[in-house]
């Protein structure tokens, strides 16, 4: 199957209600480049916690900001850049919580470094956050 | 989201959100299962079985009436998960947490297996 040439763009306001839509477009894309089922799951799962993550601490739940997601399709890995403009977050400040203890919250963290291959947090000039998201194919490798 | 609330026997209560549980509707579920943790009830089930897709903040809700049901000595079970909410509690570490059956009725006893 042909590959998409060029980033696709996915501009959505700060609002939970526009969560499905990410998940849609990442599902699909990572169905189409044929990554694994359990795959395709969590890296779905990860962008929608890292987009949930940027409404809730860098939006502080303000609706309709933005959030530009920017998806690099490749012949051997999806690479995905959620974009913020909203408050700077110090990147050794975000890391997932402990697994032992039985609690709710901080699991959309360890959920994101699970699920992907590369997790990268950059502050950019004139405010807000750049999240780099990398899922390799397991089988670009030679492996099933 | 639809959450529907049921007790098909005297102090068990079955929970049925309808939908994905995310962070606009992962309120909604809690809403309507903290209140029945209360002196009294027996038994919280979680019917998952439409459930299409499940986030943190749906799993939290979760552990917290996990804790709940600890504090009250209620049983707390859930039932019916699809392979992609299990996914998401297996990466959180969770399923040997929660009692999870296949579904609602195993939980009532009335179906087969445990």
């Amino acid at each position: 199957m042909s590959r998409i040439q060029g980033p696709v763009l996915l501009d959505i306001p700060s609002d939970p209600a526009a969560l499905f839509l990410v998940r849609c477009v990442v599902e699909r894309l990572a169905q189409r480049m044929a990554f694994g089922a359990e795959d395709v799951t969590q890296v779905t799962l990860a962008v929608d916690e890292a987009c949930a993550n940027t409404i809730r601490h860098a939006y502080k739940n303000r609706p309709g900001e933005r959030i530009v997601l920017r998806f690099l399709i490749q012949e051997d890995r999806l690479e995905i850049h959620v974009r913020d403009f909203g408050e700077s977050v110090d990147p050794r400040k975000i890391r997932p919580r402990e697994l032992g203890e039985i609690r709710p919250g901080g699991l959309g963290t360890h959920f994101i470094r699970s699920a992907m291959d590369e997790v990268s947090y950059e502050a950019q000039e004139g405010g807000g956050t750049l999240l780099r998201l990398v899922k390799y194919r397991k089988n670009s490798g030679g492996g099933g | 989201m639809k959450v529907d609330v049921q007790e098909p026997r005297p102090r068990i209560y079955v929970v049925a959100p309808h939908g994905d549980v995310d962070m606009g509707s992962s309120p909604e579920v809690r809403k309507a299962l903290a209140p029945l943790f209360r002196k009294g009830t027996v038994h919280v089930i979680v019917d998952l079985s439409h459930v299409p897709y499940m986030d943190s903040s749906g799993i939290a809700t979760l552990i917290e009436g996990f804790q709940l049901s600890q504090k009250g000595a209620i049983r707390f079970t859930l039932a019916g998960m699809n392979p992609s909410v299990e996914a998401a509690f297996d990466l959180a570490h969770l399923k040997d947490v929660f009692e999870v059956v296949p579904v609602v009725e195993v939980a009532l006893g009335e179906g087969g297996g445990a």
